[in-house]
């Protein structure tokens, strides 16, 4: 049925008006549990990584790279911020994906946002698990004097 | 035009057409065509619930509850098929347990009960708790559990679509029709109010189901759809209609606006007082007070008020206490009606009493079938493949008078006992019998008579117009004089009514059409009542004449039964042994031909009926 | 008969007795009529009824269609608040037409009066229920039980009665279901009184299908659709507490997972 375009437009009826496919399973239910459950981690997370960033010792001022460099070279560092990575870009991802189900009329658009935000996701996360894991503060043949003190031990 | 062939189609969806349909649909291939989305049924808006002696709360059996009811409908009630009733009721309201309602329930679990109008013990010493219900909203539950179940049998609906005629091989206006002559009904010719489409539906056998017409009063506690049209069909295709002069006025209506108020109010403790905080049923029922039966408790506010002590500014209502009863237990056994009070009247139940007047609410008459749901075309003669059931019908369970709590029964009782039959009877016949030549052309006619008329009476104006005239004559109290001057004004508006016409020319969801034509039902359900009315010459039950005070047995105890006939046919060749009454009221187009029917006495000899 | 009651607690000066007290009120209603000159265009058309007191904006909605345009299409039935017909949008609230007063609406201002959202409309005011009424089958709404029916009636404590009653009381009107965002989107979310009335199986004690209800609301438009906007329990003319409802549901759902 044709749809006029003007703002009084009755929306034309939607037919027809069957539930489209039925996916029965827990997605969505983890999905849901997943949200809370990584919200509350994420709290403890963000929140620790700010007090041990901005507040522990010299506080704010201490941050360079330097700062960054040593606490990667700890693994103890590496997995709270590989958790809070993952844990943020899921959790902002599926909360994204939500919107778009809530707010996108056709599943034309849907499928586009969608596609796009995984694909933004994705590069962030496997860029970010990347550089953690791979992050050198030393790196062979570099200038000496870029480099911080770390990388000259005594 | 579509044409649609099922073995056996229901017309009309509340408690009595769902609860065949749950019979018929097992064991035939059924439709259900319904005016409104079935959930939108009046059998919702019941309230205090449906009677059967389960006994769970105190001593009680099925033969005190047959005497009340015989009791209650002032002994024009047909014995054995109330006997069937209170004995089938037990089962009816256990079905209904297994198929979901959730009933209120005792500390040990049972189905809870209570006191309800008319409902005694041995034969009237006192009240006995017999309603089963859940809360104050019995009708709700009973509605939704059978749609629940239709729509686990996978049941064929047809919603919004009018049947507006009724097909039979037979024209039984003008025919003449031998005794023991069998005559078919062959279909029903449906409006599909969506597109306008006429929609022609054969069927081995029929049940109509499509409730009242409360719509002939103005104070009513009916629904806006309630206006006989099963009634009128059958009556405009020859077929009689049982006792219509009697029409129950519910005594508890929210003053001036008609909204039922359950009796259950009154089972649960509440007392009706007058402007000088009496409790004057103890007047008029000294032993059951205010749970007399409606009849009495309605014609007693009226006096009360008539005598000068209503309440109000316009001393016109009495007043429903509630106020000693504990806020939690309103609250736990009448959320709704306490509701309604605070909504549309800004009345806080809990502190201060309830405005009431009477309303009108159930048609004791209706389409007279036997105990199976077969529809008599006289006294005694079956339409074969026709059947009916609820408030449409007049079986005659209620008599004169129907006690609370039974019109849900009789819905569930002999909505079961139609559905069964009309299967049994659809899956014995042989293939379908030929429609009419032309079945849409009445219906078409009429259709198209009412969307061209250019420009004439509005129909909201006649029908206030009839409204007004019975709510004035042929109310509570009536007198050869005020009905008289009823069927007067009612004459004036049939002419009126030929020259209404509609705004709504189109052919989608058109309801100012449809309006129309519920008029012109509701004209002949209201002409009907008033000549029977006329013709009953004695009080009774429901029907009070004031020129006429006492009940007259020696001359009335007969069922009414109202023919409609062409001028042309000769009175007395009326082939269904017009019998005791005799009486016919010829209006120059067509006289309406008033009948009789013997009451089926089987155990109770009538007596004086005290309380 | 008229409507005059009294009322000590009102603080204006006691009309006359037996006189009425009359308002004018303007409706602006939302028209929509593929047949009329307007095609699939809606228009707004302005109406002014004179009213009473306890008059309702169904009463106005009548007075309209009965004394200046037939054509005006809505559907009604009861006309006080339990059949469910005539849910519809009134100043921008779901609310049905027979249970709200013109009073309590602000009559000073013309009143909007709009067909409920989500559904297509067919006329004026009326929608197409039958997607609704989809949803609703959806979900298996009646008993499920296994084994013996019993002779008598199925035993079932006081409390174990209390724990469903709230979701009994569905009048099928979809005053929730239209008032919720999710399902106007695109209308494949199962929709609040769905949900309601599936909970009023699963959480009574003598039904056995609420793990096939629950896999059905697991569904991707199922429960975890709902965002807990409240505008269900808002609309809700008869005052169930929706969204608990759904949340329950939910928790059914994880207890049952995990």
């Amino acid at each position: 049925m044709a749809q006029a375009q003007t703002p009084s437009a009755i929306a034309a009826p939607r037919s027809p008006y069957a539930r489209r496919k039925t996916t029965r399973g827990n997605f969505e239910l983890y999905s849901w549990v997943f949200m809370r459950a990584s919200g509350v981690v994420l709290l403890v997370l963000v929140f620790g990584h700010l007090f041990v960033n901005l507040m522990v010792g010299e506080g704010v001022h201490a941050i360079d790279f330097a700062f960054v460099g040593g606490k990667w070279s700890s693994p103890f560092w590496q997995v709270w911020d590989l958790l809070m990575l993952w844990l943020a870009m899921f959790h902002g991802t599926n909360g994204v994906r939500t919107v778009v189900n809530d707010y996108a009329q056709r599943d034309s658009t849907r499928g586009v946002l969608k596609s796009l935000l995984y694909l933004a996701s994705a590069i962030v996360v496997i860029l970010g698990t990347l550089v953690i894991f791979t992050f050198n503060p030393c790196p062979p043949g570099a200038p000496a004097e870029l480099l911080p003190s770390i990388c000259f031990p005594n | 035009m579509q044409t649609h062939q099922y073995d056996v189609v229901i017309v009309g969806a509340g408690g009595a057409g769902m609860r065949a349909a749950l019979e018929a649909s097992g064991e035939a291939r059924t439709a259900v065509i319904s005016k409104l989305y079935p959930t939108r049924s009046h059998t919702g808006a019941a309230q205090g619930g449906m009677a059967a002696a389960l006994a769970n709360v105190e001593e009680d059996n099925w033969e005190w509850h047959t005497f009340d009811t015989v009791k209650g409908g002032d002994y024009l009630v047909d014995q054995d098929a109330a006997e069937i009733l209170a004995k089938e009721a037990i089962d009816s309201v256990l079905d209904l347990e297994k198929m979901g309602l959730p009933f209120n329930r005792t500390p040990e679990g049972r189905i809870d009960q209570r006191r309800f109008g008319g409902h005694t013990r041995e034969h009237g010493q006192a009240a006995v708790r017999r309603a089963c219900y859940a809360a104050d909203r019995t009708g709700h539950m009973i509605l939704q559990t059978l749609y629940q179940n239709c729509v686990k049998q996978n049941v064929e609906f047809y919603n919004e679509f009018y049947v507006l005629d009724l097909l039979t091989d037979h024209d039984l206006t003008t025919e003449q029709i031998e005794d023991g002559a069998e005559v078919n009904a062959t279909g029903v010719v449906a409006y599909d109010l969506a597109s306008g489409e006429i929609h022609v539906f054969q069927a081995k056998a029929i049940i109509f189901a499509t409730g009242g017409a409360g719509k002939i009063f103005k104070t009513t506690s009916n629904a806006h759809t309630l206006t006989g049209d099963g009634m009128a069909l059958a009556y405009r295709r020859g077929l009689p209609l049982e006792d219509m002069e009697f029409f129950q006025f519910h005594p508890t209506g929210l003053a001036g606006l008609g909204i039922l108020l359950s009796e259950a109010a009154r089972g649960e403790g509440g007392i009706l007082r007058n402007s000088e905080g009496e409790r004057f049923m103890e007047r008029y029922a000294p032993t059951i007070k205010d749970l007399a039966p409606r009849d009495i408790v309605a014609r007693s506010m009226a006096n009360e008020v008539r005598e000068g002590r209503g309440a109000g500014p316009n001393k016109d209502y009495v007043l429903l206490d509630l106020t000693h009863l504990e806020p939690a237990h309103i609250d736990a056994k009448l959320p709704d009606i306490t509701e309604f009070a605070r909504t549309y009247l800004g009345i806080e139940p809990y502190t201060e009493p309830v405005p009431v007047y009477p309303t009108a609410h159930y048609a004791m008459g209706g389409v007279p079938t036997n105990i199976q749901g077969e529809v008599l075309r006289d006294s005694h003669n079956v339409v074969k493949g026709l059947y009916a059931a609820g408030e449409v019908a007049c079986v005659s369970v209620h008599g004169s008078n129907r006690l609370g709590t039974n019109s849900l029964l009789d819905i569930n009782v002999f909505g079961k006992r139609a559905g069964r039959s009309a299967a049994a009877y659809a899956k014995a016949a042989g293939p379908h019998r030929d429609l009419p030549e032309n079945p849409t052309v009445r219906v078409e006619a009429q259709l198209a008579e009412m969307r061209d008329r250019p420009d004439g009476e509005r129909v909201a104006d006649v029908r206030k117009a009839l409204q007004e005239t019975m709510d004035a004559n042929a109310q509570v109290f009536r007198t050869g004089d005020s009905l008289n001057e009823a069927l007067a004004t009612i004459r004036e508006l049939q002419k009126r009514y030929r020259n209404v016409s509609v705004q709504d020319k189109g052919k989608l969801f058109n309801t100012d059409l449809l309006e129309a034509i519920e008029l012109g039902f509701l004209l002949d359900i209201a002409e009907v009542t008033v000549v029977a009315a006329i013709n009953r010459k004695e009080s009774r039950g429901g029907h009070y004449r004031e020129d006429y005070p006492d009940r007259d047995d020696s001359n009335y105890m007969l069922h009414t039964m109202a023919y409609r006939r062409p001028t042309s046919a000769s009175d007395a060749a009326d082939g269904h042994v017009a019998g005791y009454f005799d009486h016919v009221e010829d209006f120059g187009d067509y006289k309406v031909v008033l009948g009789s029917k013997p009451v089926t006495q089987t155990r109770y000899e009538p007596m004086e009926r005290k309380y | 008969m008229t409507a005059v009651l009294e009322n000590p607690a009102t603080e204006s000066p006691k009309p006359e007795v037996g006189a009425v007290p009359s308002f004018e009120v303007t409706l602006r209603i939302r028209r929509y009529n593929p047949e009329s000159e307007h095609g699939e265009e809606s228009t707004w058309d302005e109406f002014t009824v004179t009213a009473h007191g306890t008059d309702r904006v169904l009463d106005a909605l009548h007075m309209i269609k009965w004394e200046q345009d037939g054509s005006l299409t809505f559907r009604r039935s009861c006309a006080h608040g339990v059949c469910g017909s005539d849910a519809m949008r009134i100043n921008g609230r779901n609310r049905l037409a027979c249970k709200t007063l013109l009073k309590d609406v602000n009559p000073d201002k013309p009143i909007t009066v709009e067909p409920i959202k989500g559904l297509p409309v067919v006329k004026d005011l009326v929608v197409d229920m039958e997607p609704f009424f989809a949803s609703y089958r959806e979900i298996m709404p009646f008993l499920i039980t296994s084994g013996n029916e019993p002779t008598r009636e199925r035993l079932q404590s006081a409390e174990d009665r209390e724990r469903f009653d709230d979701t009994t009381k569905c009048i099928l009107c979809a005053a929730c279901t239209s008032s919720c965002p999710v399902f106007w989107t695109d209308g494949q979310y199962f929709g609040p009184a769905a949900i309601v009335n599936a909970h009023r199986f699963i959480f009574d004690s003598r039904d056995e299908g609420a793990t096939q209800r629950l896999e059905i609301l697991n569904d991707k438009e199922g429960v975890w659709r709902c965002r807990t906007t409240f505008n269900c329990t808002e609309a809700c003319p008869r005052g169930i507490e929706v969204t608990k409802a759904i949340q329950e549901v939910k928790r059914a759902m994880i207890t049952r997972a995990f």
